[in-house]
């Protein structure tokens, strides 16, 4: 070869770090309390990174982590498919939370209000700070996804035809029934707790706007989509299962009958995770072969983050205040790129 | 020998109806020293006597697809499941779905043919069929499930020979031979198949069922009962051009995949040393190029169809017009 165009100077290189963790990362989430990168890994333990230390290693399920998002105030809650839900704070030994037998916990979710919840088969169970039961929420099929909103008012389920919301204080519990045929895996709420959306099957996404019910189909990609993440001010929804970063308009009447904006496309590569910027109109986007990248939605600009290899993304996310984004891939990698000022 | 992650996971299908003995073949493949390890999908817990963090309880959730195909279904509960054990791939060499005495297989089926990630992680390996020699005639007679889970099979075991004679065992398997020719029928008693004679068969790439021209089409067997379900099959000499069996094809399980269970078939495109493997459930067809055609091979495309109402001679007609014109 004599001319090639310059390698792309991928941020992970002058401002990151990365590790071979060795196994499926399953869930990244960084502690509330700004302590600690939390990993869940498919051989069942949680990995925490901090600043200038080695990895710590917390043995957390006999199995594999199936899900892992930041717990209420600190640390992490992961759920694994030994039927236990497990807290991992940022220093000390892993604790169980609740055990559900045989089942497994695909889906954890928690608010800082103290709230958590966690799918089990066809239930949603909810928990308060202290890990004490407070509703077990019945579907009428397994459930996909579960989330809830922003002011942990409610948490929303999917499963097949549809989706559950539910009021989370309620004292008789009875879900207003979002109703869409076909089978609904991941889920997410708009910020402001007006449009629930959900990912399905057919590679297609369904939504609905809460106030009068209407409907919205967000169709066209060629693979299932298993990430969703609104901006900040819930301007725009950031989707992977596409060649390119879709991001549809939910503003100016949309995304009813608008067509979406792609961005960082080209390189006919699935792209497996998106993660919006916590302030910022930013969406990170990780990719099936290993490219990791930051794209400005206004103007499209990307900025490469961490070069193709050590395969494809599974897991992609920001620090509160936006100055830290880690990945982790199947294969085990897992990068830290640190975004501040300097 | 655990395999290389990047390789798809070999899945068996283990089907049956209740009382075949299916879970004493599970607990033999699970306590039996093969040196490989399986992860085993269940509907039932606690029925395997068999400590181990690799068993998976199932809940057989058939789901629709959203497509307006009423019969593209897929078993949305394996969906998670599989994709939740990719996420520890090296501890197993392969997995075992085993589905309930009343279940379609179709469901299980067109999964491995449908969903996306299902298909990059995994290989459907074969469906082995556990049958009680002494009961299946009556079975056959009250149920539809019964002969759909014959008709699918790859593998056949004809289990708990201890209770019948030579004469009913040859009766039962020419009962099996007139609804599925094709798979291979092993006897047993007490599920006593040699594990590696059940695992890691490849036979649903075709190739295998194919390659062995069953020699009992040409019996009048197929006749001696009404049989609901049975099979054609055709072969032709020139080749097939790929473009109208296409098209053939997709008008044909368009307007009969509902009564097509399993059609599959080895084509000789025109100009191409490969052999072209094709395969469909029901309405859900798929199709790869699988290793070329040996030097002294002749070129014949083959094709078997096995389900219910099958018209012979249009069926024939319509695989005989896809050839290159002579």
């Amino acid at each position: 070869m004599s001319t090639t165009a310059p390698a792309p100077d991928f941020l992970i290189n002058g401002r990151g770090t990365s590790a071979d963790l060795g196994a499926w990362v399953v869930s990244l989430a960084f502690g509330r309390d700004g302590r600690g990168l939390f990993a869940g890994l498919g051989d069942g333990t949680v990995r925490i990174a901090q600043p200038g230390a080695e990895w710590r290693v917390v043995e957390a399920h006999d199995g594999a982590v199936l899900s892992l998002c930041a717990d209420a105030k600190e640390g992490a809650l992961s759920g694994g498919d030994d039927g236990r839900l497990i807290r991992v704070p940022f220093e000390g030994t892993a604790e169980e939370v609740a055990r559900y037998g045989s089942k497994w916990i695909e889906h954890v979710a928690a608010h800082e209000t103290g709230l958590r919840a966690c799918a089990v088969g066809k239930a949603v169970h909810v928990l308060d700070a202290k890990g004490a039961a407070l509703k077990s929420l019945a579907h009428p099929s397994t459930v996909g996804g579960v989330a809830f909103d922003g002011k942990g008012k409610r948490v929303a389920a999917s499963h097949y035809n549809g989706a559950s919301l539910w009021f989370v204080g309620a004292k008789e519990d009875k879900p207003r029934v979002l109703e869409w045929k076909g089978s609904h895996h991941a889920i997410t709420l708009s910020p402001d707790g007006t449009h629930v959306v959900t990912a399905m099957q057919e590679a297609s996404l369904h939504g609905w706007r809460l106030a009068d019910g209407q409907h919205m189909r967000m169709s066209g990609y060629p693979a299932k989509t298993h990430s969703l993440s609104f901006t900040a001010r819930g301007k725009w929804l950031a989707t992977s299962g596409a060649e390119a970063v879709v991001l549809w308009p939910f503003f100016g009447g949309g995304p009813m009958g608008k067509a979406p904006t792609e961005l960082a496309g080209g390189d006919g590569v699935i792209c497996t995770r998106v993660a919006c910027h916590p302030q910022h109109e930013m969406v990170a986007a990780g990719f099936e072969d290993g490219l990791v990248l930051l794209t400005d939605i206004g103007s499209g600009r990307v900025l490469p983050i961490a070069p193709p290899g050590g395969g494809g993304i599974s897991a992609l996310v920001w620090n509160a205040n936006g100055t830290l984004l880690a990945f982790g891939t199947e294969e085990g990698r897992c990068g830290i790129v640190d975004l501040s000022k300097r | 020998m655990v395999q290389n992650p990047s390789d798809p996971v070999p899945v068996t299908v283990l089907t049956g109806y209740l009382g075949a003995g299916k879970t004493t073949l599970l607990n033999r493949i699970l306590t039996e020293n093969h040196g490989k390890k399986y992860a085993v999908v269940i509907n039932e817990f606690g029925e395997l006597g068999v400590d181990n963090d690799l068993v998976v309880d199932a809940d057989e959730e058939v789901f629709e697809m959203n497509n307006g195909c009423i019969c593209c279904t897929v078993r949305g509960d394996l969906i998670r499941i599989l994709s939740g054990l990719m996420k520890r791939r090296d501890r197993f060499d392969g997995i075992i779905v085993e589905t309930t005495g009343l279940a379609d297989p179709a469901p299980v089926a067109q999964t491995f043919f449908v969903d996306e990630d299902v298909k990059r992680a995994t290989k459907l390996d074969s469906i082995v069929t556990v049958v009680d020699a002494k009961h299946l005639a009556a079975r056959l007679d009250d149920s539809k499930e019964a002969e759909e889970q014959i008709a699918f099979a790859d593998l056949l075991i004809l289990n708990k020979m201890d209770l019948v004679s030579e004469e009913e065992a040859q009766a039962v398997e020419r009962r099996i031979r007139a609804i599925n020719p094709y798979a291979e029928i092993r006897r047993a008693t007490k599920s006593d198949v040699p594990v590696n004679e059940v695992l890691g068969r490849d036979s649903f790439s075709l190739e295998r069922i194919l390659d062995r021209e069953p020699e009992f089409l040409s019996g009048e067997d197929e006749h001696e009962h009404d049989s609901e379900i049975n099979s054609v099959s055709f072969e032709v000499s020139r080749p097939i051009d790929p473009e109208k069996f296409n098209s053939w094809m997709s008008d044909l399980l368009a307007a009969k995949g509902q009564d097509l269970l399993r059609t599959k078939g080895i084509l000789a495109y025109p100009g191409d040393d490969r052999r072209f493997a094709f395969q469909a459930v029901h309405m859900i067809a798929d199709g790869d190029f699988i290793g070329p055609w040996k030097e002294d091979d002749e070129r014949r495309s083959k094709i078997v169809f096995i389900g219910r109402d099958l018209n012979r001679p249009v069926l024939r007609r319509g695989f005989e017009a896809c050839q290159v014109p002579a």
